[in-house]
């Protein structure tokens, strides 16, 4: 009995593989499957084994059936989605249906990685007119009317007192003067200078940030800022801080990263200094407290900028800045 | 600021430092080193040589043909063709042989020049990057062997050092300010040229000075030299300004020039015979005094604040700015009057500005020069002149100080220092620090510190809280975090709004585009907006960088516009890209435009640019790829309307001059427009050379975050089953299918819970003036299985009430 049960199904099994139309399908149900098919037969034969055989043969001979039977399902199934030759034109090396996506501009994607990094510290966001007040731009930063600092900053003017801002930094006047210290914030934006060759354009992004409270360190601001760097350009980047002058900052700061391009053994990006400035940074000038009628006895703070689309140009190897606002969609594909 | 090593060692000793290190250091005290040069470095293969005979060449006249001596054993002499006018028997020059390379990178090779052999050239100034001189070839001391190398000859072997000075450093714009700080470092004192310096009583002067704008001139001295022979410098003194790029003009200019960057003290020398009754008064022009020719030559209006330099008639310069032509240092002046002087920097600044005439000078006098230090670079330029140019002193100086002041003297807190800066110095290390760069020091825990007169940007305790910090080195400062009370900030909702529509705009496909935030006039003609239109109101600024960037944007499509024609000519024409964006609305003069954020999202090309053009190839993009964009953008964000859903209308009327007439859509709540979409006009993509249809969508983000949003709230799912029935209408052409679908569901039958249209047809077979609208509508009931015969009756009495409402009627077959 066991004997014909395996034969019976190592030749449905061939029958199938032969059968290549409809008849010959329909001739195999008739003879394996129909009622008064084999399989069916076989097991009628049931009854008469030996009783304590019974139940394994039984389910021996179901075992076997359902196997038949769902061969013969997909041979079905095969046969009529038009057999073998729709497997031959199916060619997988095709590409997959998709509408296809779209990207955010690469200054978008990295200002938006900035800023998650500050708001994971607690900062908030806030962001300010791009057009400003001379005050805010520069009186209330500590940057009189004829101070020489006013080089370093190619504004655009609108009118004598109306400009279009050379840095984020109004944000921290406006918001200082609203609020109560402990403030913990970023303002990103576009800024504009009147410059313009391979390394400037004259509208850029920035983010500047500060934080006041009581007893704010320059190991604070250290603390902070190489936490900053150590998320965005993953892992533990060579720091340094070195000296250097904003009128709105003292101590002044600008911060160097090892170079990204050969790890800081010197290359044409980072003039063979090994080094690559990436912001500029301070504790907060006590002129600029008082302005807002903090007492810088009690509170203190520390201020930092960064251009961010040499964040983006160092992260990504861009070497001309120019390309961000050509809005190639060759460029912008890439990130 | 420039320097050189060998310039900087005749102060300071620098033995034990190469110039990496050197330069590294200056950097961390905060004078960033931009450039370290080996100076002159193309220069090691030439060497000196003698002209033995000088022939006219044969075929060219202005050429010759030279026998020269280069000290090489094996040959006597080399034959040299030479074009330089100065070239002669006996001369001793340098000379570029075969193989060597100019600083140009020009390799010299042996060739024939009209059928002579030149064994190499003989060199200009020009030629070896020296200096521009380009009118001969060099005229060395005639007693210099020929073969020695040129640049041990001329000591050329030098390395110049650029700094990046900060505006605070006025001090340090000077080779002795470097020293100072380098003496800090290395724990040495500096070796001033000048020790002792005479007093100015003005005794048996024969010229005056008057001050009428102390509050502007705070110090100034005089001195008269006589004898005065003006010619070229002695080679060391050119070759140090040559060093650090300044052209020597003559012995008195280049020591002025000298003095001004040893001491950082500007100098002026004044023509003595020039000066109209032996005078000089420092003040404001006189109301006729309208023009003044500075020494370039050139004439330049004075306003009233100008602050001159004039004789007893007129005025001779532009104080700390630039001499005057008339009584400039000639080639004939025998008498000499020299200046040194201290002035106002904002006066000196708002004059520079003003005339448009930076200088070296001006550099200083506007960021701070030293009155103190007047005599010390008065004196060292008086010893100069006499040995140089062996000019006389005659008789004493005279030196106006109305500005002067006791040193300032201020209070330091140690423990305001290790507050600040979160380390933890002793008052006698803080003290220790500070005397290193020669401040007086005394006191414990609150220091008093007298400052220096050349640091004068040190007013405040702030000031000091800095030089301590970068004294100890900002890397040696500890890292910590701050401890801040902890808070939840609020997010802005517009800017979370926006992110949310870049999200949604990226997931179909569209690229983000930023544009600038000025542009050209020429926009508002291109986009064909009227006279009167709004947009043309447009913030303009001053001093743009172009007239394609003179104003503020008032929309953002025209940039986009351009973006796509720059794509399509870089051949990529299927364009999906959109911006976020500011536009800027005109209010009033000298005030703050309104800014508004906006998107602006184009289409153009194939449906699916980077979904391949084996699937979707030939689908060209429509303006329902742009509609259903926009109808993406309000559902992802679950926006409606204020009252109501918020609608798309066609619209013919309230078209923009740049859209398409019959393309227009408004995006709607109640009255209120948030937007429109449409296609781009004919005349418009012409005025951008756009031959491809472009659809674009126009929304103001500024409207969006009031907007109501529709709630997330469960509702059960179905328990019966649903019914579905096609309608195909036949109804007059011009009744909008979207109307006979917006009919039927304000039918508001409850148990219709979806309907749609899903097919527009006509055509051939249709009756003329006819089309059929396919709609499919489900029915279903919340209380029970819906059975046929009450189905069949609620869908005839829709399709009932549709056909008598817009005249149409059952579409049969």
């Amino acid at each position: 009995m066991e004997n014909s049960l395996q034969q019976l199904k190592a030749e449905a099994e061939e029958a199938l593989c032969r059968i290549s139309d409809k008849a010959g399908l329909e001739a195999f149900r008739v003879k394996y499957l129909g009622r008064k098919g084999l399989l069916s037969s076989t097991m009628k034969q049931l009854g008469s084994v030996a009783k304590e055989d019974r139940p394994r043969l039984g389910q021996l001979a179901n075992t076997i059936k359902k196997g038949v039977e769902d061969l013969f399902a997909d041979s079905k199934e095969k046969l009529e989605s038009g057999g073998g030759a729709v497997a031959a034109d199916m060619d997988l090396s095709l590409a997959g249906r998709t509408i296809g996506f779209g990207k955010c501009h690469p200054i978008t994607q990295v200002m938006e990685e900035i800023c998650a990094v500050f708001e994971g510290m607690g900062f908030a966001v806030a962001e300010g007119p791009d057009i400003e007040t001379d005050y805010y731009n520069f009186e209330a930063l500590n940057i009189p009317k004829h101070h020489p600092a006013r080089d370093m900053h190619d504004t655009f003017y609108v009118s004598d007192s109306i400009l279009l801002r050379t840095h984020t930094s109004p944000m921290q006047a406006r918001i200082m003067e609203d609020r109560d210290p402990p403030l913990r914030y970023i303002a990103p934006g576009k800024v504009y200078r009147c410059d313009s060759d391979i390394t400037h354009t004259p509208m850029f992004h920035q983010v500047e940030g500060f934080l006041v409270d009581r007893k704010v360190s320059f190991a604070d601001l250290k603390g902070v800022l190489t936490a900053f760097t150590q998320r965005m350009f993953e892992g533990d980047l060579p720091l340094r801080f070195r000296p250097s002058f904003f009128p709105f900052t003292e101590p002044s700061a600008e911060v160097d990263i090892a170079c990204v391009i050969c790890s800081g053994k010197g290359c044409r990006v980072c003039k063979r200094t090994g080094w690559l400035e990436i912001l500029g940074a301070g504790l907060i000038d006590p002129e600029v407290m008082t302005m807002v009628g903090y007492d810088p006895d009690e509170f203190s703070g520390f201020a930092f900028g960064l251009g961010v689309e040499r964040i983006a140009m160092l992260k990504y190897g861009i070497d001309d800045i120019r390309l961000y606002y050509e809005n190639d969609l060759r460029f912008l594909e890439q990130f | 600021m420039k320097f050189t090593l060998s310039w900087l060692s005749k102060y300071i000793s620098t033995d034990g430092l190469d110039s990496a290190q050197l330069a590294e250091r200056l950097t961390m005290l905060g004078l960033e080193v931009d450039v370290v040069e080996q100076l002159y470095a193309g220069l090691d293969d030439i060497v000196t040589a003698r002209v033995i005979s000088v022939k006219k060449h044969p075929n060219a006249d202005r050429l010759t043909l030279c026998e020269v001596e280069v000290g090489d054993e094996t040959v006597p002499t080399v034959p040299i063709v030479c074009g330089a006018p100065n070239v002669r028997a006996g001369l001793v020059t340098a000379i570029a042989r075969p193989g060597s390379v100019l600083p140009g990178g020009h390799k010299i090779k042996k060739a024939k020049v009209r059928g002579e052999v030149s064994m190499g050239m003989l060199c200009s100034w020009k030629e070896l990057g020296i200096s521009e001189d380009h009118a001969g070839i060099l005229e060395l001391d005639s007693s210099i062997e020929s073969g020695r190398s040129l640049k041990e000859v001329l000591e050329l072997d030098d390395t110049m050092v650029e700094i990046d000075l900060t505006p605070n450093r006025p001090d340090c714009a000077s080779v002795l300010g470097i020293a100072r700080e380098v003496a800090g470092f290395t724990n040495q004192k500096i070796k001033p040229p000048v020790k002792e310096v005479p007093t100015l009583d003005g005794s048996g002067v024969d010229f005056t000075v008057t001050i009428e704008e102390p509050e502007l001139c705070p110090r100034y001295a005089a001195r008269k030299l006589t004898n005065v022979v003006i010619k070229p410098s002695p080679w060391w003194l050119q070759r140090q300004l040559l060093a650090v790029g300044m052209r020597p003009i003559n012995n008195i200019v280049d020591i002025t020039n000298f003095i001004m960057l040893e001491y950082g003290q500007p100098l002026h020398a004044f023509d003595f015979s020039t000066l109209a009754g032996k005078a000089i008064v420092v003040r404001c022009p006189r109301e006729n005094e309208k023009t003044f020719t500075t020494l370039d030559d050139t004439e330049r209006e004075l306003d009233p604040a100008t602050l001159m330099i004039c004789d007893a008639e007129k005025p001779v310069a532009v104080a700390g700015v630039m001499g005057g032509l008339d009584s400039e240092v000639t080639e004939t002046t025998t008498q000499v009057l020299l200046e040194a002087a201290c002035f106002n920097p904002v006066s000196i600044r708002r004059t520079a500005r003003t005339l448009n005439l930076p200088s070296e000078a001006s550099y200083r006098f506007e960021r701070g020069v030293d009155p103190d230090g007047v005599s010390n670079a008065m004196e060292r330029a008086v010893q100069l002149m006499c040995e140089l140019a062996e000019a006389q002193i005659t008789a004493n100086g005279v030196d106006e100080y109305p500005g002067q002041k006791e040193l300032l003297q201020l209070p330091l807190r140690v423990q305001r220092v290790n507050e600040l800066l979160g380390i933890d110095l002793t008052s006698e290390q803080v003290a220790d620090y500070l005397r290193t760069i020669e401040f007086t020091v005394s006191g414990t825990d609150v220091l008093q510190v007298i400052i220096p007169s050349f640091r004068i940007d040190i007013e405040r305790e702030i000031d000091l809280v800095e030089e301590i910090a970068r004294l100890v080195g900002y890397n040696e400062i500890p890292t910590t975090l701050p401890s801040i009370t902890m808070d939840y900030p609020q997010r802005d909702p517009l800017r979370q709004l926006r992110q949310d529509v870049v999200s949604v705009f990226t997931a179909q496909g569209f690229y983000e585009v930023i544009n600038y935030s000025f542009v050209g006039d020429k926009h508002s003609d291109m986009m064909g907006l009227a006279e009167g239109d709004s947009r043309r109101k447009v913030v303009r600024l001053l001093n743009p960088l172009s007239e394609d960037q003179a104003v503020m944007r008032t929309m953002l499509l025209p940039g986009m516009l351009e973006n796509i024609r720059r794509n399509i000519n870089f051949q990529q024409s299927d364009i999906r890209m959109f911006e976020i964006g500011k536009v800027f609305k005109f209010v009033a003069e000298d005030a703050q435009p309104e800014e508004r954020y906006q998107l602006c999202a184009v289409m153009s090309g194939q449906r699916y640019p980077s979904g391949g053009s084996l699937y979707f190839a030939g689908d060209r993009a429509d303006i329902f790829d742009m509609k259903g964009a926009a109808e993406n953008l309000f559902q992802s964000l679950r926006l409606e309307g204020t009252s109501g859903s918020i609608q798309f209308i066609a619209d013919s009327k309230n078209q923009q001059p740049y859209s398409d007439p019959d393309t227009f859509i408004r995006i709607m709540d109640g009255d209120q427009q948030l937007g429109i979409l449409s296609r781009i006009s004919r005349k418009t993509a012409r005025a951008f050379s756009l031959k491809q249809p472009v659809f674009f969508l126009e929304l103001d983000l500024e409207l969006l975050p009031q907007l109501p949003r529709i709630a997330k709230s469960f509702k059960r799912l179905a328990r019966y089953p649903s019914i579905k029935r096609d309608i195909a209408l036949l109804v007059p052409e011009v009744v909008p299918a979207g109307d006979v679908l917006e009919a039927l569901i304000e039918q508001k039958n409850k148990n219709v819970v979806y309907a749609d249209i899903f097919d527009v047809y006509t055509g051939k077979k249709m009756e003329k003036g006819m089309k059929s609208v396919a709609l499919s509508v489900t029915y279903r009931s919340e209380e029970k299985t819906l059975d046929d015969a009450t189905v069949d009756g609620f869908h005839n009495k829709l399709v009932n009430t549709l056909m008598s409402r817009f005249k149409g009627r059952y579409r049969e077959g």
